[in-house]
């Protein structure tokens, strides 16, 4: 690009210049946008409008959202409304199966919105996701995406029973910034869930491992960064993702600083020197961004 | 003479499907190859580039700077030449 191209987008772009993509042509985006209007799914691709989607939707792979598209909670970094939720849909473990087989999934990740309507919180909604997912594609690896249930053990229980290779829960952000940020949630409960689920997987083969993600750039400084690290570590987490947090709108909560590719660099090589099996950490990456490649990385490439 | 619209391609954003012209690479008259940058857009999570899917020569800029497009409206009209 010229050099007056690039002062003038500077001029005129919010983002700085690494917070750019490129949009796919071609690809599979299509395909999968009508399968998913097809079986009526949802994906947190588009209702937390991830800027990887058209990539994620031209490989073919997508992040499955389940328990509807509205939430009980309010965080502030999320784009996904908070409108009174509906009944789970029966269907949907199925439908998220019969996606997944359709699409030639090898890597199957699913997430929810937070349903603290619900006494399980969805969790048995999870385990059926996980066991059609499972019978479907017996080859292929399960990765959740979990809210707190608010700190029962009893349901993150009932999700790690039904045996996914990877139990994800973000910490999202420094304890310092949860009141502004994640205002229903607390920091030491989070860290708990992925504690219980690491012991959960004592003398079974599943989980494999526990995950968690946390953004950055919402005012948090190093320091307290290397000891949400250091707290994951100790709760057994073995992988870990830090990407960019970007404000869906002028109602959440402003950025505060946008990181450098450097820096989360130097964060990834911090990470890895701290024990974890595995770590992304870059502008755009999400907790589910390349989910399989992240863990490629754990089993040694050894996935199925 | 054949003149392609180029039109904006699924950015997945669930609001709207809508972007916002940030800036254009090109200018009518422009020869470019397949896959050459042809302008930035803006969401209210990154800016794209879109790429041009054929080759050819500029012929019009159809939707300006700092105009809103949706998903599936042209862009800008391309002659491919053949």
């Amino acid at each position: 690009m010229s050099k007056a191209s690039e002062s003038a987008t500077a001029r005129r772009s919010p983002f700085p210049p690494w917070l750019r993509k490129r949009v796919p042509t071609g690809g599979e985006a299509r395909r999968v946008r009508a399968l998913l209007a097809e079986l009526r799914l949802e994906t947190v691709c588009s209702g937390a409008h991830c800027p990887n989607l058209p990539e994620c939707f031209a490989r073919g792979t997508a992040t499955f959202m389940v328990l509807g598209d509205t939430c009980t909670r309010s965080c502030r970094f999320c784009a996904v409304p908070d409108d009174p939720p509906g009944p789970p849909r029966d269907a949907e473990p199925e439908a998220v199966a019969e996606a997944a087989a359709r699409l030639g999934l090898r890597h199957v990740v699913v997430t929810s919105v937070t349903r603290d309507d619900l006494p399980d919180g969805g969790a048995r909604h999870f385990a059926r996701t996980i066991r059609a997912v499972r019978a479907r594609l017996p080859k292929a690896a399960v990765e959740v995406l979990v809210p707190d249930f608010e700190g029962r053990e009893a349901d993150v229980a009932t999700v790690c029973d039904a045996g996914p290779d990877l139990f994800n829960h973000n910490v999202e952000t420094v304890p310092r910034l949860y009141p502004a940020v994640r205002p229903q949630a607390d920091y030491r409960r989070s860290l708990d869930v992925l504690a219980c689920a690491r012991r959960l997987a004592d003398g079974r083969d599943r989980p494999r491992f526990t995950k968690s993600g946390l953004m950055v750039g919402l005012g948090e400084t190093g320091d307290e960064v290397r000891a949400v690290l250091a707290d994951l570590r100790e709760a057994g987490c073995g992988i870990v993702t830090i990407g960019q947090y970007l404000a869906p709108s002028k109602a959440h909560v402003p950025v505060a600083r946008f990181v450098e590719p450097g820096e989360f660099a130097d964060w990834e090589s911090e990470a890895r020197a701290m024990g974890f099996a595995a770590v992304a950490a870059g502008p755009f990456v999400r907790s589910s961004y390349r989910a399989d490649r992240v863990y490629g990385e754990c089993t040694g490439g050894a996935t199925a | 003479m054949a003149v392609e619209d180029v039109k904006l391609p699924d950015l997945g954003e669930d609001a709207g499907d809508m972007a916002r012209v940030a800036f254009w690479y090109v200018d009518p008259g422009d020869d470019i190859e397949s896959g050459d940058e042809l302008l930035q857009m803006l969401t209210d999570k990154a800016t794209f580039d879109v790429p041009s899917p054929v080759a050819g020569t500029i012929v019009e800029l159809v939707a300006d700077e700092d105009q809103e497009v949706l998903v599936g409206e042209v862009l800008c009209r391309i002659d491919t030449g053949d």
